[in-house]
């Protein structure tokens, strides 16, 4: 990449000139990203209205992120406090009934705090957002998958508000309808399961489950796995030691019979299997931070940096972790298909919330028609499949176009 | 940020001076003694240079002034005082207000002293965060001022680049756009033209030559460069193996160098007649330093005398006390002569015994600094 400055144009090695801002604006370059700017001479650029978009720009993020979490809290103050036990959340008869449950409160502040995380990333550093998109573009099965994903989620998101839940569709008599594909009617265009309930609006509300999970589940996973990380890394000693030592310990516990442990213990709740799925599932996370910290900390950057007079927090908080961010953020879309397919495994096993339709409990569902109504299983599998093959690819992509190895 | 009335008390002594510095650092094979009793200072305004081989201390000396050795495995003892303050007392916090703001550091290859996920503007705008009070917009303006004072084009521009997009010398004049923010006394420039090619090079020590004038600043400059410390030095250190072999004014160290292993460097450098002339065998082990003085074992003067004892006090050269080195034979009780003509044909001359003269040609750390 060094090569953006071909050396014929690069004056900037003569001994100094003075009044460099006189000389042509477009000598400086030929780099396509920049040819934009050394049009206007820097005069001509009025520093005072830029910075002061810049701050507004950041600081819009951060209030934003503020109002929506006082709005969450508000809400959530408002159904524990006013809403009585057992009532809806929202009651408009005949347009909206929904008793928001403890999860999806959870959901809500991940997706409030996470949209304006990366919103707020994206435009802090828009060329660089620009250059990893330019990369990432390349790969286009991860372009595909990215579509995909943003479909399942934003079905799983509005879906449930647009279809009906299945348990209302209980229907005997048009049980084992085929799906369109086996030559079946449009009326249910994925079929229907053994209680006459469509295929299409299970795997619309197992969207819902698999997204709340795989985005809660990684979302705890990965500020744990971070803040775990990057203390062993920055202290040493044996913080680290306990604190990595611990990691192994977490690596060799089998978090999934635990799981099955609380969900005997205290009933089957989605939200005990995202936070469980959570606390337990970071070790890679924390593993993968902690050696990209350490070795970040040998970098001269951070040596330049303390030579500067930065203390070491300053030096973790704006050197370390923003070149660590990539690394983490390509870690965090590789576990979510972990915590969905782990979610699913539950589910298939029976350990579920018997509101929640988990596209494991379809799946297990179906298995005992097989040989008659292969569609039941085969739907939300096939779903499930496209949903976790995305995730990889996604985050296969990410990892080649956000590896800082490359920038150099 | 300068402490006028520190700087008027102390007004006829030194801006910093370091006595008797060690930095060892204990491993797991033993001490390594990499600075060992140094004693090195500059005064306002002035250029000093640490010159010597691969491994001689220069950098260890040059980082251990404001501690930004890992302690431990590293130890610093000695006195560091800087502005009439020993810095050796100082806090961390005290040392953090000083690194950057009073004594600034440029290091060797700017590629990596860049941080990759910030713009040029911010790097230098973030010393200004830490030590001054600007706002954000005085930040970035005076950002940007900087950026044209080390003769970047087009500053405005260039402060919105990342650093993969600037060119090697380009990012050094960044780097050294990040230590002028702080307006420092001292500038520690550790090899700050290694990394890049001789016609940048020749700019940047221009530059440097340029900001000094501008700033006034006191600038501790580290090479292993010798033709650099022509170019550069009021006065000059000349380390091997942690210790001080000599220290003087410029001119009397490259026109009446008085200790061998000074010469033998100067009789490394091309373009200065006669046959160049490599020094044989390799510096000493700094987990195991010989006897007596550091560089007799490959010293061609070296008698039996040179291999006892510790190593040599610095004594004048010629009755002048601002030129001294650490040879024997500038003692009093010793003839000063014999390491004035050419070295003696075998007797003690230990380096030569072992035939290794001409086998090493690469004892300077960058071989592509040879023509």
């Amino acid at each position: 990449m060094t090569g953006n400055t071909p050396p014929a144009n690069d004056t900037s090695d003569a001994p100094p000139a003075n009044g460099t801002s006189d000389a042509p604006p477009a000598n400086g370059t030929s780099d396509e990203t920049r040819s934009d700017a050394t049009r206007r001479t820097f005069e001509g650029i009025d520093w005072e209205r830029v910075d002061a978009e810049r701050g507004l720009a950041i600081t819009r993020w951060a209030a934003a992120e503020a109002l929506a979490l006082v709005g969450l809290v508000a809400l959530l103050g408002y159904d524990a406090l006013v809403v009585a036990d057992g009532e809806p959340t929202v009651d408009v008869p005949g347009v909206l009934t929904w008793d928001v449950t403890g999860v999806q409160w959870l959901f809500a502040l991940v997706l409030v705090v996470g949209v304006a995380r990366v919103g707020r990333l994206l435009t802090r550093r828009p060329r660089m957002a620009a250059r990893y998109w330019r990369q990432f573009r390349r790969n286009r099965a991860a372009v595909a998958s990215l579509w995909f994903l943003l479909a399942v989620f934003a079905v799983g998101l509005v879906g449930p508000l647009v279809w009906k839940n299945p348990n209302e569709l209980l229907d005997f008599g048009r049980a084992y309808r085929k799906p369109v594909v086996a030559g079946g009617s449009w009326t249910y265009p994925l079929g229907t399961d053994a209680q006459g309930r469509p295929l299409w609006n299970l795997v619309v509300y197992g969207m819902r489950v698999s997204m709340v999970v795989g985005v809660t589940a990684t979302f705890i996973a990965v500020t744990l796995g971070t803040v775990v990380g990057s203390v062993a890394a920055h202290f040493g000693g044996y913080v680290d030691e306990v604190l990595m030592r611990y990691v192994d310990l977490q690596q060799t516990f089998p978090v999934f019979v635990l799981l099955l442990f609380a969900l005997y213990l205290y009933g089957p709740s989605l939200l005990l299997v995202v936070v469980l799925y959570g606390a337990f599932g970071w070790e890679g996370i924390g593993r993968l931070v902690r050696s990209e910290a350490l070795q970040r900390g040998e970098a001269g950057y951070v040596d330049a940096a303390a030579a500067a007079g930065a203390s070491r927090w300053w030096v973790v908080r704006h050197h370390v972790i923003p070149n660590v961010s990539g690394t983490v953020i390509t870690a965090a879309t590789l576990a979510v298909p972990t915590f969905v397919l782990g979610e699913a495994t539950l589910a298939f096993l029976g350990f579920t919330d018997p509101d929640v339709f988990s596209w494991g409990r379809t799946i297990a569902a179906g298995r005992g028609d097989l040989a008659t109504a292969w569609w039941v299983s085969t739907v939300p599998g096939v779903f499930l499949f496209l949903t976790v093959m995305a995730f990889f690819f996604v985050g296969d992509a990410l990892n080649d176009a956000m590896d800082p190895r490359r920038e150099r | 940020m300068t402490d006028r009335s520190t700087e008027e008390a102390t007004a006829d002594r030194p801006l910093l001076e370091v006595e008797d510095l060690r930095t060892y650092f204990y491993t797991d094979r033993g001490t390594v003694r990499a600075v060992d009793g140094v004693s090195v200072s500059v005064s306002a305004g002035e250029t000093v240079c640490l010159v010597g081989e691969s491994g001689a201390g220069k950098s260890v000396t040059a980082e251990s002034i404001t501690r930004l050795i890992d302690t431990p495995p590293g130890d610093i003892s000695g006195t560091i005082r800087f502005k009439g303050r020993d810095l050796t007392e100082a806090s961390e916090r005290e040392l953090q207000s000083v690194r950057g703001d009073e004594i600034a550091h440029v290091f060797q290859n700017p590629g990596e002293a860049l941080n990759p996920v910030y713009t040029a503007g911010r790097q230098v705008a973030e010393v200004l965060k830490i030590h001054t009070d600007l706002g954000k917009a005085a930040r970035r303006e005076r950002a940007v001022d900087l950026l044209d004072r080390v003769g970047l084009p087009n500053p405005g521009t260039v402060a919105d680049t990342y650093p993969h997009e600037l060119s090697g010398g380009q990012k050094q004049r960044v780097c050294l756009a990040i230590a002028l923010a702080g307006e420092p006394d001292l500038l520690v420039v550790d090899e700050p033209t290694t990394a890049l090619d001789v016609t940048v090079q020749a700019g940047i020590l221009a530059l440097l030559a340029d900001l000094q004038s501008e700033f006034g600043m006191a600038i501790l400059f580290v090479t292993h460069d010798l033709g650099v410390v022509a170019q550069v030095a009021d006065e000059v250190v000349v380390l091997y193996a942690g210790k001080v072999m000599e220290r003087g004014p410029v001119e009397k160290i490259f026109h009446g160098a008085g200790h061998p292993y000074t010469r033998a460097l100067l009789a490394c450098l091309p373009g200065r007649g006669g046959a160049r002339q490599s020094i044989g065998g390799e510096p000493p082990s700094a987990l195991d330093p010989p006897d007596g003085c550091r560089f007799a074992p490959r010293c061609a003067y070296a008698v039996g005398e040179c291999h006892r004892g510790g190593h040599p006090d610095l004594v004048p050269v010629d009755g002048a006390s601002d030129h001294v080195a650490s040879c024997l034979f500038h003692q009093s009780g010793f003839d000063r002569s014999h390491i004035e003509g050419d070295p003696p044909e075998g007797g003690d001359a230990l380096a030569l015994d072992d035939g290794d003269t001409f086998a090493r040609s690469d004892d300077n750390e960058s071989p592509e600094d040879e023509p």
